[in-house]
């Protein structure tokens, strides 16, 4: 059994040697394939990261109008806590708010001044809102707004955060689409490339195929050259697109410059997603790469033998 | 050895019967030549050995084997008993003679050691000593039929089904092919061949089955050709 693994990967070799062009482009089609489906994963769990981490930072923040003395504020939260979206209420007294004001205002001259000025403590209650779920922040927003404790608010801060939170929501959304049909489209492209170039080679091969039937050859020795065909391009293909892949993650790491959205999650997350994720898991992650490259090479390679070797 | 049992074979396109009612064996280490004219159903018949072609009706055996109902999985092994030459040799053009004979040792699973064995004797046996290592493009017609010879013998079959061998060869070649057939048959190998050049016929005087429009029309055990 071994000697005829052994020959037939040499049939392969020697196949791919003798039409090393078509190799070659096919090779390139699997590797572009992967490597797209690979920036695309990349840039999804960046986002996911970022999101996280948006979510973990967001609150909706509460401010209750000064004269709004401790007794209410802590009924209100308590009101708010019980909210079933919501995770948890941090109160913030008034004198813990103006304490941190100072402190943040601290080299701020004229605001100094002005607070000697008023002489007592302008701040009301903050109420800080996390949520359970970012998703439902919109609905806590609303919940408050609507409750009995509405005339006792100042401002809610929420409308800052919505943007974001809607837009990354909607981001990671549609780049997962993107990604899904990305990946089903360029796996079929390369599909096709890869069963041309085995059934191209199959045509090439035809005699060596008929006299292999006629002096006996058994089924897997006629087929297995051209599955090793398919497996070797599939590994050849990964191994150029996890390089690539990685190449240009770091790539992007240092040359993204401009603070808007995409480029804070394609530099920052994508640096934390390669850190953490990608070393922590390279192994999983490389054996991926070869067996959805295999996959890609050896569907071809069946379909082609299906079709054109009549085994 | 070889067994047609009420053979018939009807190609459903053409709808017209190419071999019809066949009864014949051939016994071991016989050597049975076919004859009759292009169309008659000679390669039709010989393919059935080699299980190219199924009968439409009727069963070849190969001894107690039932050709026809070989399964594609142990079609390979049937093969491997089973040595075929045709006209246009089918040798490998990439490949040298060396190369081209070991391929069929190396299709049959045979380990390194007997195909460096095996390899040199057999083309020594067909007179190719000196050329092992020349491409088919720098040999005769008549030196390519005996490479193909080579190839068909190596895995050591019991049956050599050739199917005009000598039909591209000149007379020479012709002769020193059909002494190479029947130097194999004394060794022990059944041949059956199947050719239309009269002389080749009359000159072996061997078995001579005639062949017209499908059917046997005259079975001789020391034969000529008349036709």
């Amino acid at each position: 059994m071994w000697l005829q693994i052994k020959r037939t990967i040499k049939f392969a070799i020697n196949n791919i040697a003798h039409n090393y062009w078509l190799a070659i482009a096919t090779i390139g089609s699997i590797a572009i394939a992967l490597f797209i489906i690979n920036v695309q994963i990349a840039n999804l769990m960046a986002n996911n990261l970022l999101l996280e981490d948006i979510q973990n930072k967001v609150n909706i923040s509460v401010y209750l109008k000064p004269e709004v003395n401790d007794e209410a504020g802590r009924e209100i939260a308590r009101k708010i806590e019980s909210y079933p979206e919501v995770e948890k209420v941090n109160y913030v007294s008034k004198e813990e708010a103006f304490e941190k004001f100072k402190k943040d205002t601290a080299n701020n001259q004229v605001l100094q001044e002005a607070l000697d000025e008023v002489g007592d403590n302008p701040l009301g209650i903050t109420l800080n809102v996390k949520a359970r779920n970012s998703e439902d922040y919109p609905k806590i927003n609303e919940k408050i707004k609507q409750d009995t404790f509405q005339d006792k608010i100042e401002s809610i801060n929420y409308e800052e955060y919505k943007g974001i939170i809607s837009n990354l929501n909607e981001e990671i959304r549609s780049s997962q689409k993107i990604t899904i049909i990305l990946a089903v489209i360029l796996s079929l492209i390369a599909v096709l490339i890869t069963f041309s170039t085995i059934t191209i080679t199959i045509y090439t091969h035809r005699k060596e195929i008929e006299i292999m039937k006629l002096v006996g050859g058994s089924n897997f020795f006629v087929s297995a050259p051209f599955v090793w065909e398919g497996i070797i391009y599939g590994v050849i293909a990964a191994v150029i697109s996890t390089a690539a892949s990685y190449g240009y993650l770091q790539y992007i790491i240092k040359n993204s410059s401009d603070g808007s959205l995409l480029s804070l999650s394609s530099a920052r997350f994508i640096k934390q997603f390669l850190e953490t994720y990608l070393i922590r898991n390279w192994a999983i992650i490389i054996l991926s790469q070869l067996l959805a490259g295999i996959f890609l090479g050896v569907t071809s390679s069946l379909i082609s033998i299906r079709k054109y070797l009549k085994i | 050895m070889i067994k047609y049992h009420k053979v018939s074979k009807v190609y459903s396109r053409q709808d017209k019967a190419v071999l019809k009612d066949i009864n014949l064996e051939i016994q071991e280490r016989e050597f049975v030549t076919l004859v009759g004219y292009s169309g008659a159903g000679k390669s039709t018949l010989l393919k059935m050995i080699y299980a190219e072609e199924r009968p439409t009706s009727g069963d070849v055996y190969f001894y107690k084997t039932k050709i026809n109902k070989l399964s594609r999985r142990k079609l390979p092994k049937h093969r491997q008993q089973i040595g075929t030459v045709f006209q246009d040799y089918k040798l490998l053009p990439q490949k040298n003679v060396w190369q081209n004979v070991a391929f069929a040792m190396e299709v049959a699973g045979k380990s390194e050691e007997e195909i460096a064995e095996d390899v040199p004797q057999i083309i020594d046996i067909v007179g190719l000593k000196n050329k092992s290592h020349k491409y088919p493009e720098e040999l005769s017609g008549g030196e390519q039929q005996k490479v193909a010879l080579a190839r068909a013998l190596v895995n050591r079959p019991k049956i050599l089904v050739a199917d005009e061998p000598t039909g591209n060869l000149d007379p020479i070649s012709t002769w020193e092919i059909m002494q190479l057939l029947l130097k194999i048959n004394e060794y022990g190998t059944t041949v059956v061949l199947a050719t239309h050049d009269k002389d080749v016929v009359n000159r072996i005087a061997r078995r001579v089955i005639s062949m017209d429009k499908g059917k046997i029309i005259k079975d001789d055990a020391h034969g000529r050709y008349c036709i």
